[in-house]
């Protein structure tokens, strides 16, 4: 059963569609996080134009962030003013990296930068959960006990001015350093297609040393915010944003993450990040790949050849 | 064929009152005629748009049955292109300056009873735009003016003599997405004087107005011309989302954010296990 996508101006297959929503809905269930480094990479595999891709998935990640913020709310698992202050860097974040993503477009290295990005971000991170989780399930195995937590925070946190506190998280630190991590994953949001979540919430962990319980309802709040102006902004500058491929993706996700979530119990934490680490990693490089392989076609064809 | 001739000179030896001279009648004229039309000059893109064919009928009429040669030409609306092309830099490939290539029409396909080459000279089909390699693709953004062994006013593009290549890749390029296509036996003759072709349309044939023009060749002269259009047009949901997202791109994106996080809200509701 194909389906016309009006903005995209290609047939896709919707039940395909649907299905790649539930998968990515059930991964992002499981492991809390948005999916979205995992589902523009292959929608563009499918056919659809990058562009397109990148915008319509912010309309997917604010829905499914929508979804889970609200069960994170009810537990009292968000920080409300922390995730102002990121979220005031992510809509400053937001509206540089749609520009950038539109300059880059004109200047035709829009696909390096996506590419380049995914290598860079995706294996690094995906190295670093790989390493770290696999390290605690090894000590598991051996009987050894866990290194205790470093809980001491960097020093320069607090060397900086414009302090406030964070009564939720039990912080006293400067405003700069959230308010710039939010403007770094807006601007990625904007190019990658991706709430950021997956850089988000391993700098709230280790850089910002906020209590474990509120961070994964923390990051949505702000991957919400970023991901709602980032879609309008898409949809505004660049006409990108193909709502019917976002509905697609959407009722599929909602279920898949549903499933997902309850799978998620029947792992430890370590595993669950050590699956999560290898998907990452195998996505990033497969982005990569393409910067290094001598094409079939060195030609390509551009979108939007109007600007 | 001879009811039509037959026809067609009662009408001209019919006695009436004076009338304004009518167009000269196909088999009165020495000069051969051609005619066409499509069973379809409206192609509606839904949501289970899967491309279309449309066929084109026609008819040669020549009284002196002449050697003839018919060439189809569809253009779909103009679209310039942006191209790229994938170089080697420090062990990466990257993307190079993008080229925009004017003049290229979103949709062309010639279709011919025999080959192209065959039919008419190169001079002929490249004043036309016949054929895939005779398209009026140019890039003038690259081009610019200069003299060169005193003369004046000489076309030099910038890509040198890799222009020719780039050209190549547009037509590559296109004819591997289904939108441009060369068929040298995509006219046939089903009767004497009758012809037939058929025009595929791909998914992502581009909306518009599309031109046929239909070539009646005789002796590598083109003798007769027939001009027929076609409208490809989004209709329902699909046009109305089209048309407001490029037209009322902000209120439509707001709508879109809106409806997505709504919808996300709902389901949170009704997945609650509380």
């Amino acid at each position: 059963m194909d389906i016309y996508l009006p903005i995209a101006e290609v047939a896709v297959n919707a039940p395909l569609i649907v299905a790649l929503g539930a998968l990515v809905g059930f991964i992002s269930g499981m492991f809390g996080i948005g999916g979205g480094f995992l589902m523009t990479p292959m929608l563009v595999f499918l056919g659809i134009p990058a562009p397109v891709a990148v915008s319509s998935m912010a309309n997917h990640v604010a829905a499914s962030s929508m979804s889970s913020v609200i069960a994170y709310s009810r537990r009292r698992a968000v920080d409300l003013r922390m995730g102002a202050v990121l979220a005031a860097g992510g809509v400053a974040g937001a509206f540089l990296g749609v520009e950038l993503f539109r300059w880059l477009r004109l200047l035709g290295q829009a696909d390096l930068v996506v590419a380049l990005s995914y290598l860079l971000f995706l294996t690094v991170i995906g190295g670093l959960m790989l390493i770290e989780s696999l390290g605690t399930i090894l000590r598991r195995r051996r009987g050894e006990t866990q290194p205790p937590r470093r809980d001491r925070r960097p020093v320069w946190l607090y060397g900086l001015p414009l302090k406030m506190r964070f009564p939720r998280s039990r912080l006293y630190i400067s405003v700069i350093p959230p308010v710039l991590l939010g403007a770094f994953v807006g601007i990625l949001s904007a190019i990658m297609g991706v709430g950021g979540g997956f850089i988000l919430v391993p700098a709230m962990i280790y850089v910002l040393r906020m209590p474990a319980g509120m961070v994964v309802g923390t990051s949505l709040l702000q991957i919400i915010i970023t991901a709602g102006l980032t879609g309008v902004l898409q949809a505004g500058r660049n006409q990108t944003v193909d709502i019917v491929l976002a509905t697609l993706l959407l009722l599929g996700g909602i279920v898949g993450a549903q499933f997902g979530a309850r799978a998620s119990s029947r792992f430890r934490a370590e595993e669950l990040r050590a699956i999560l680490a290898l998907i990452v990693l195998m996505v990033g490089l497969r982005m990569g790949l393409g910067l290094f392989l001598t094409p079939e076609e060195p030609f390509v064809l551009l979108s939007g050849a109007n600007g | 064929m001879t009811a039509a001739l037959a026809f067609a000179a009662a009408l001209a030896a019919a006695p009436g009152p004076p009338s304004p001279p009518l167009p000269p009648s196909p088999a009165a004229s020495t000069t051969p005629v051609i005619s066409a039309a499509l069973t379809d000059t409206n192609v509606q893109v839904k949501s289970d748009f899967r491309g279309a064919r449309i066929v084109l009928y026609g008819a040669v009429f020549d009284a002196a049955a002449r050697p003839s040669d018919v060439v189809i030409l569809v253009r779909g609306p103009e679209q310039p292109v942006r191209l790229t092309r994938k170089q080697r830099v420090a062990g990466l490939w990257l993307n190079s300056r993008p080229v925009v290539f004017r003049g290229a029409p979103g949709f062309y396909r010639a279709a011919s009873n025999r080959p192209l080459g065959d039919i008419a000279n190169f001079g002929v089909l490249r004043r036309l735009g016949a054929g895939v390699d005779h398209l009026t693709i140019n890039a003038p953004e690259e081009q610019r003016t200069e003299t060169r062994y005193g003369v004046r006013d000489v076309v030099v593009s910038r890509l040198g003599s890799d222009y020719f290549v780039w050209r190549r890749a547009v037509v590559r390029l296109k004819e591997k997405a289904g939108l441009y296509h060369e068929d040298d036996e995509g006219v046939r003759f089903v009767d004497r004087g009758l012809f037939r072709a058929e025009i595929a349309l791909p998914t992502g044939a581009p909306t518009g107005v599309y031109r046929a023009d239909i070539l009646l060749f005789q002796n590598g002269v083109a003798v007769s011309r027939r001009i027929r259009t076609l409208t490809v047009e989004k209709v329902g949901l699909e046009r109305a989302l089209y048309v407001w997202a490029h037209e009322r791109p902000w209120s439509y994106g707001l709508a879109a954010m809106a409806f997505a996080m709504l919808a996300g809200w709902a389901a949170s509701a009704a997945f609650r296990r509380d």
